[in-house]
């Protein structure tokens, strides 16, 4: 899929058709970062978070590219159920490494699945914020109807409270320190404490 | 003549002093107020508003029960930030408001953020009061601005469902939606950097007249 969005890249440059390339790159770049937190930080996301991330940015590209976005009639969903829900575990993993690192935060599990919720609802918002100045200052038509938006929201509010509930059902199983643990970021916090103090010892 | 003057301006001994009692007359007035909108709202088959009620009333009532006082009664400012949404809301269903200044809208959006924004301090407040969480000001200060999108956002959701089901237009356009969103946006930062100075700023006998906003800004450590 990687390679799908470097096609799409590739085949926009050739073609002259240049709208999408940006995109495609951006996305290429953003799929990217988990291997390099990996490589440089040793932070291991879990593999299927991996996946969610290239599969969501694939669909959108290609999705915006091929104009399913506007053939497919429930594209448009299905895209942001998907960046919904990456948002929410997104979240749900830097609160749990919140939770655990500041020591007077303390997130009980019933608590982290609200904050979820509003979390991913209020970045719902500031996604429709982004398409209506878009829409305003370049005039494009990102926002098809107030229906549209309303629906985008609801299902935001729909791939957030998934996750908020699957988020609250795995802590029953794990404690939020074992999570962290695995995620490997006690290394990752060592690690760049090494990288800034070299940086600190170079100049 | 200090001892006197000390008792007119914010006293802490007794329940009795003259200020005291004010201020919680100013907070009581308020929430009648708003139990009788409410009321109003449930008759008249308005579920968002009389949900809103509901909830900024049990916020309301639930100091006051615990620490069997009347005077345990939330900060009368705070009161009428959030009765004056509500009272809008009544102005604009009226007959002598349509066709009014345009501006309307947006001083109605604004203020209901701005009660968003109380609503999300208050619920900071009382859950560290009533569960385990602990939060410290920076926490408190990004979940209040995500409590007041998040909750207009729903909000909005909400309105957007009755319009569908009773057939009315209350929403407006697409247009009318994304400013009023934009205003809660708004009021949601700025409220959340008011209270934030607000508890910093509260004298010390004030807040221990009030009796629980302390609970936001101290942080509690987990053991703690």
């Amino acid at each position: 899929m990687q390679a799908g969005i470097v096609a799409v890249a590739v085949s926009g440059i050739v073609t002259g058709n240049l709208t999408w390339v940006p995109a495609a790159l951006v996305s290429f770049f953003i799929t990217m970062i988990p291997s390099l937190l990996r490589r440089d930080l040793h932070l291991v996301l879990p593999i299927e978070l991996n996946f969610w991330i290239v599969l969501a940015l694939f669909l959108h590209v290609v999705g915006g590219f091929s104009g399913l976005y506007d053939r497919v009639p429930g594209w448009d969903h299905v895209t942001h159920i998907m960046s919904a829900s990456l948002v929410a575990v997104l979240g749900f993993v830097v609160v749990v490494t919140v939770d655990k690192y500041v020591d007077s935060i303390y997130l009980p599990r019933n608590f982290l699945a609200l904050f979820i919720v509003l979390f991913t609802m209020s970045f719902g918002v500031i996604w429709e914020f982004l398409e209506f100045a878009n829409d305003q200052l370049l005039g494009t038509h990102l926002q098809y109807s107030l229906q549209d938006t309303m629906v985008d929201l609801l299902f935001d509010a729909f791939g957030g409270s998934a996750i908020a509930f699957a988020g609250s059902y795995y802590l029953t199983n794990t404690t939020p320190e074992h999570f962290v643990e695995k995620l490997g970021a006690d290394a990752a916090k060592e690690k760049i404490k090494v990288m800034v103090a070299r940086r600190r010892w170079r100049v | 003549m200090e001892k006197g003057v000390r008792r007119m301006f914010g006293s802490t001994k007794g329940a009795w002093s003259p200020r005291r009692i004010i201020e919680a007359e100013l907070s009581w007035v308020a929430s009648l107020v708003l139990f009788f909108l409410s009321i109003y709202f449930a008759i008249r088959g308005d579920v968002l508003w009389t949900a809103y009620g509901i909830t900024v009333l049990s916020l309301y009532v639930l100091p006051m029960m615990s620490k069997r006082s009347p005077f345990a009664a939330l900060p009368w400012d705070m009161m009428v930030i959030l009765v004056v949404p509500a009272v809008i809301h009544v102005a604009v269903g009226s007959a002598w408001l349509k066709g009014g200044p345009t501006w309307m809208d947006d001083i109605a959006s604004l203020s209901f953020s701005l009660s968003m924004a109380t609503i999300g301090m208050l619920l900071s407040v009382e859950i560290q009061m009533y569960t385990d969480v602990r939060m410290n000001s920076p926490f408190a200060v990004f979940f209040i601005v995500m409590f007041t999108l998040a909750v207009s956002g729903f909000w909005q959701i909400g309105i957007f469902i009755g319009d569908e089901l009773y057939g009315t237009d209350n929403q407006g356009s697409n247009y009318d939606v994304m400013v009023s969103l934009s205003w809660s946006l708004v009021g949601g930062m700025l409220m959340a950097f008011v209270y934030y100075a607000y508890l910093k700023a509260m004298p010390e006998d004030r807040r221990r007249m009030l009796g629980f906003v302390h609970l936001w800004e101290v942080g509690r450590s987990k053991n703690g």
